[in-house]
């Protein structure tokens, strides 16, 4: 039976040319996923989870937060450590991220999105890093080393003069010491600058400290045992951990960053290869009914029942091992794409090779096989079913199955989805958007099995304005002729349109919702001043731009993570007067005037969650320890100010670093914006991370980060846009294949090719139109259903951007056009006599 | 009647397939004049080149030498797209099977070619055809809720819708049993009879030959014999005496 399904399969290339091409594209993206995320995790393994201490101590960062000050220890643990029997030597180390090394004309070295670290000189020799090529340890505040890449590659010798600008301070210092790139831990192969350690914590922490403590064993010292008595020595809040365990942790971390880029990917992988499987399905459907001659020929001559049907499946298996192969190959060469990409920016990921695993190989072809036969099943099932007599009768027919069970398990799902949203609504918040993007999908299955009841009207509306001219009229009935054969082909795009349109409407939500906030909050304030890279920057900032002539006034703002019953927030701390001019809020309940006692307002998402009110207290978490907070005021939602607010002294008393966030800045009376601007920024020139920023450039700013997650999502979501495009072509191919004989009689009767073409665009365009419309509907609702359970989390504003919408359904049309080019060319060289007379 | 006006004439038409030793030459020099307000039939063994004949009259074949003329127009020089059009306006068909568009209804069927040329039908004729063939009640519906026969003469009924210049007619009762041919053939000729139409038809049936004013006999692409006003044995003694193989 293979053979004759491989026969079948070289005998109709072209047919089978677009699934293999639609499984092809499908299994690209789990290969590319797959063999991407191995070579980098291999490569960046190799290097970063390597460690030269034998026990690491390092503090326990209650907050896990990714950006701020990291946690710190205090000179004493390391005296505790020491006294541990079996040490041998207990070396205190500090390395910071987030540190800005200039290059000489001031700008900032490029470091590919990598961190660039900050570190103390290391007291001991065998536990560093790093080693001293050149010149000499760098000594007191006006003295640093650098690695010998980065030196290079800014242009740095020794003896030059180089600007370093730290989260909490700035300074110039000459270059005494070149040294070796890192070679171990996190700052394996960044770019680092050394201070000696006194100074180290000066400028890189802005307070004493230290973040972990390299333990060198005595030799015959137990490691195992040595690491349960330290850790019995210093308590709590330590990690003590071997080099073994260091290393695994490692991993778990590289593997937790590059495990949501991959599972990206893998998503949409499901997104194409699910689009995809519709256009195997309608291919097969096609394919049976067109050959259920020779099937049931095969039937008559003895093949049994279950024969026929797997004559069929070995069809789709030759498709599915060819497409699988060629997605592979695709994802391969995409994985390698993307590797030398990054290769080629310089960034210090070392070369591994391409990593092309067992496992890669298997689930490409797992995946693509298995997928593949199950989307013919259905189509091989009727096939086998077919009586011996179909092969005597002309123009045999296969019967086709009631759509009852279909239509009532369609309007279930509708129904429960209907459901769902209900409860989503109710729900509120995150946990409600996930809810709808579930209800979503059990609408769009729900419409996938329902519409071929609808499909015939929907498309008669739709053509309405097509007018009412022969050839229109034609390919409006052919697209209404299979209603299932339309519906599936029109799924496919339905689906596709869905997430995009979905995501087209949250983002212009998003965007809108920014600007609301901003210029509802940004009350009396005329510039902002931030920072990116590091996030925060020295209160010198502050000083030096309140002292200038055109300022009036300066609000400092610091921000910090932290954790509310293990719930993640946001400290924020502002001065007397801030939230009176540069930023205006609301107050839900409670007052302001809690603040100056060392209470905290509370945004009210945070407070419902909590279930706070004025005057209740709740324990916050910080890098620094725990502290009890009372409510003051319950915060109305705020994008400017999402976040629990204390007054600055009580800020400071956390601990928090002395760094600020934000500036807002107000101009002095008879100064212009401009003026006050460009004084600022000369002030701060010196200062390149930082942005001086009026409203509408803070907005488009803050706009900046939607823009981009639109971007590459769209981008990605245009790929199951081209398979189902692809879908459109090979349904309207095969169409014309399976009705080449009616068209030889329209051809015969007096039909021109223009109108012959002008039917088949019809056609591809009802079915378009149809899945666009559809999709439309369902990402549009969903989008405004996810806004209104959002309301108080950053989408406040519903915008759906009409235009954009129109121009979608625009679009559609145009791609209904482009679909039917090659089918309808092909259809107008058919030989008029030959058409008629095919069986 | 003017019976001596041409509606269609061949001039030594010849019709060559492949080349070399697998050349077949299915008409050789064949030259017939088409009468106007005439039914004429065209018989032979199969292979005869009958239907290449009515293929080539209709311009959905170029013959290979000669010349084909529909009323004053010469065929064999005009683009596709004319030969199209011409086929659209002034030529009607009907053919063995398949003939109706089986997502449009009788009527829509009736008015296709009109439709394609965006004419506005002549509704009395349109109503006189549609009585003639009696099918005023199931002009809403699809072929396939049609019988064989009544599927026959709604196509005839298209064939008829533009007022050709000349009606070809293949085999059109080929599939049919013996009263819907006669329905069929009985329609064909009242429409030469009443309307005056024009009709040429291929069939290989003796007795749907005695339907026509003028039977001509083909034989290796050449034209055999001619019959006028034929009866069903006039027919089949001309056919006995061309093929002896029909006389067993």
């Amino acid at each position: 039976m293979l053979k004759i399904g491989l026969r079948s399969v070289l005998a109709h290339r072209l047919r089978f040319a677009l699934c293999t091409v639609a499984v092809m594209l499908g299994i690209a993206f789990v290969g590319g996923a797959m063999v991407f995320t191995d070579t980098l995790a291999t490569a960046l393994k190799k290097q970063f989870a390597g460690s030269t201490a034998d026990i690491t101590v390092t503090p326990v960062d209650p907050v896990e937060s990714r950006n701020g000050p990291p946690p710190t220890l205090a000179s004493a643990v390391v005296s505790e450590v020491a006294a541990v029997a079996g040490v041998a030597e207990a070396d205190a180390q500090l390395l910071v991220s987030d540190v800005q090394i200039r290059k000489p004309d001031g700008s900032t070295i490029d470091t590919y999105g990598l961190a660039t670290y900050g570190a103390g000189w290391p007291h001991a020799i065998s536990t560093s890093p790093f080693r001293l090529i050149d010149g000499q340890q760098p000594f007191g505040t006006a003295e640093l080393a650098l690695d010998q890449s980065t030196a290079s590659k800014a242009g740095y010798a020794i003896g030059d003069q180089v600007r370093i600008v730290s989260a909490t301070r700035a300074v110039t210092a000459k270059l005494t010491g070149i040294i070796t790139p890192a070679q171990a831990g996190p700052a394996a192969g960044a770019p680092l600058v050394v201070f000696d350690s006194a100074t180290a914590q000066l400028v890189l922490l802005g307070k004493p400290g230290w973040t972990s403590i390299a333990v060198t064993l005595k030799p015959d010292a137990d490691t195992e045992q040595v690491r349960t008595a330290i850790a019995k020595a210093v308590g709590d809040p330590y990690n003590v951990r071997t080099a073994a365990q260091v290393e695994a942790d490692g991993e778990t971390a590289l593997d937790t960053t590059f495990g949501g880029f991959s599972s990206i990917l893998l998503m949409f992988a499901g997104l194409a290869l699910f689009v995809g499987a519709f256009l195997i399905v309608n291919t097969f459907a096609m394919q049976v009914a067109q050959r259920s001659r020779e099937l049931a020929m095969l039937r008559a001559i003895g093949a049994s029942r279950g024969q026929v049907t797997r004559t069929v499946l070995a069809e789709a298996l030759v498709i599915g091992l060819i497409g699988s192969t060629l997605g592979l190959l695709l994802g391969i060469a995409v994985a390698a794409g993307i590797h030398f990409a990054y290769q080629q920016l310089g960034a210090a990921i070392p070369s591994a090779g391409l990593q092309i695993t067992p496992a890669t190989i298997i689930a490409c072809y797992l995946i693509g096989a298995v997928l593949t036969l199950a989307a013919a099943y259905p189509a091989a099932r009727r096939a086998g079913r077919l009586s011996p007599m179909a092969a005597l009768r002309d123009g045999a027919t296969i019967p086709e199955r009631s759509l009852l069970i279909r239509l009532l398990f369609g309007g279930f799902l509708l129904l429960m989805a209907g459901c769902l949203y209900a409860v989503a609504n109710h729900a509120g918040g995150m946990p409600g958007a996930v809810l709808i993007g579930l209800a979503s999908a059990m609408a769009l299955l729900g419409i996938v099995l329902t519409s071929p009841l609808v499909s015939r009207y929907a498309v008669r509306a739709l053509m309405a304005p097509f007018g009412r001219k022969a050839a229109v009229t034609l390919g409006r009935r052919n697209a209404e002729r299979n209603p299932r054969r339309t519906s599936a082909t029109a799924s496919a795009l339905m689906i596709s349109v869905a997430l995009i349109s979905g995501l087209v409407v949250i983002a212009a939500s998003a965007k809108a919702s920014i600007d609301a906030s901003i210029a509802a909050a940004i009350g009396t304030s005329d510039l902002v001043i931030g920072s990116s890279d590091p996030d925060t920057f020295s209160p010198q900032v502050a000083d030096r731009v309140r002292k200038l002539g055109e300022v009036a006034a300066v609000h400092q703002v610091r921000q910090q993570d932290g954790k509310v019953d293990d719930i993640p927030v946001r400290l924020t701390g502002v001065g007397d007067g801030t939230l009176a001019g540069p930023i205006s809020v609301t107050l839900d309940s409670g007052s302001l005037d809690g603040l100056a006692k060392g209470q905290a307002v509370v945004p009210r998402t945070l407070a419902k969650t909590l279930n706070v009110s004025p005057g209740k207290t709740f324990t916050l978490v910080t890098t620094s320890g725990t502290h009890k907070l009372t409510v003051a005021g319950i915060l109305s939602p705020n994008r400017q100010l999402n976040a629990i607010v204390v007054a600055l002294p009580t800020y400071e008393s956390f601990g928090g670093a002395p760094a600020d966030s934000l500036l807002y800045v107000d101009v002095a009376d008879g100064t212009s914006m401009a003026q006050a601007s460009t004084a600022v920024l000369s002030e701060l020139k010196d200062y390149p991370s930082i942005q001086v920023r009026d409203q509408q450039a803070y907005a488009a700013q803050a706009r900046g980060p939607v823009n981009a997650a639109a971007g590459v999502i769209g981008m990605l979501l245009a790929l199951a846009v081209l398979i189902a495009i692809l879908g459109i072509v090979n349904t309207l191919a095969l169409g014309v294949v399976e009705r080449t004989r009616e068209i030889g009689l329209l051809r015969a009767i007096g039909m021109d090719r223009p109108q012959l073409r002008r039917m088949l665009r019809v056609e591809s365009i009802a079915v378009t139109l149809l899945g666009a419309l559809l999709g439309l509907l369902v990402g549009v609702l969903t989008a405004a259903a996810i806004q209104r359970v959002l309301v108080d989390d950053g989408l406040g504003v519903l915008d759906i951007p009409v235009l954009q919408l129109i121009g979608a359904m625009l679009v559609s049309a145009l791609i209904g056009v482009l679909a039917a080019v090659w089918p309808s060319r092909r259809a107008a060289r058919l030989n008029v006599l030959q058409a008629i007379a095919t069986e | 009647m003017i019976v001596n006006e041409a509606a269609v004439r061949a001039v030594g038409v010849t019709k060559r397939y492949g080349a070399g030793q697998t050349q077949v030459d299915a008409l050789v020099d064949l030259s017939a004049d088409f009468g106007k307000g005439r039914f004429t039939a065209i018989m032979g063994p199969s292979g005869s080149g009958k239907s290449t004949l009515l293929h080539c009259l209709a311009g959905l074949d170029q013959p290979t030498s000669g010349q084909v003329f529909v009323g004053d127009v010469e065929l064999s020089h005009l683009p596709e797209k004319q030969l199209t059009h011409l086929r659209r306006d002034r030529i009607g068909f009907v053919f063995q099977a398949f003939n109706l568009v089986p997502t449009l209804t009788a009527f829509e069927n009736i008015t296709l070619p009109l439709d394609l040329a965006g004419r506005t039908p002549d509704r009395d004729w349109l109503r006189t055809v549609i009585d003639t063939i009696g099918l005023t009640d199931r002009l809403k519906h699809k072929p396939s809720e049609l019988s064989g026969g009544q599927q026959q003469r709604v196509a005839c009924a298209r064939a008829l819708a533009s007022r050709p210049d000349v009606v070809f007619a293949d085999e059109p009762t080929g599939n049919l049993d013996s009263q819907s041919s006669a329905d069929v053939l009985g329609f064909l000729h009242r429409s030469v009879r009443e309307f005056g139409q024009t009709v040429v038809m291929v069939t290989h049936d003796p007795s749907a030959a005695s339907y026509a004013d003028r039977v001509l006999f083909l034989a290796d692409g050449r034209l055999r014999s001619e019959l006028l006003d034929p009866t069903a044995e006039t027919v089949l003694d001309t056919m006995k005496s061309l093929d002896p193989a029909v006389a067993g």
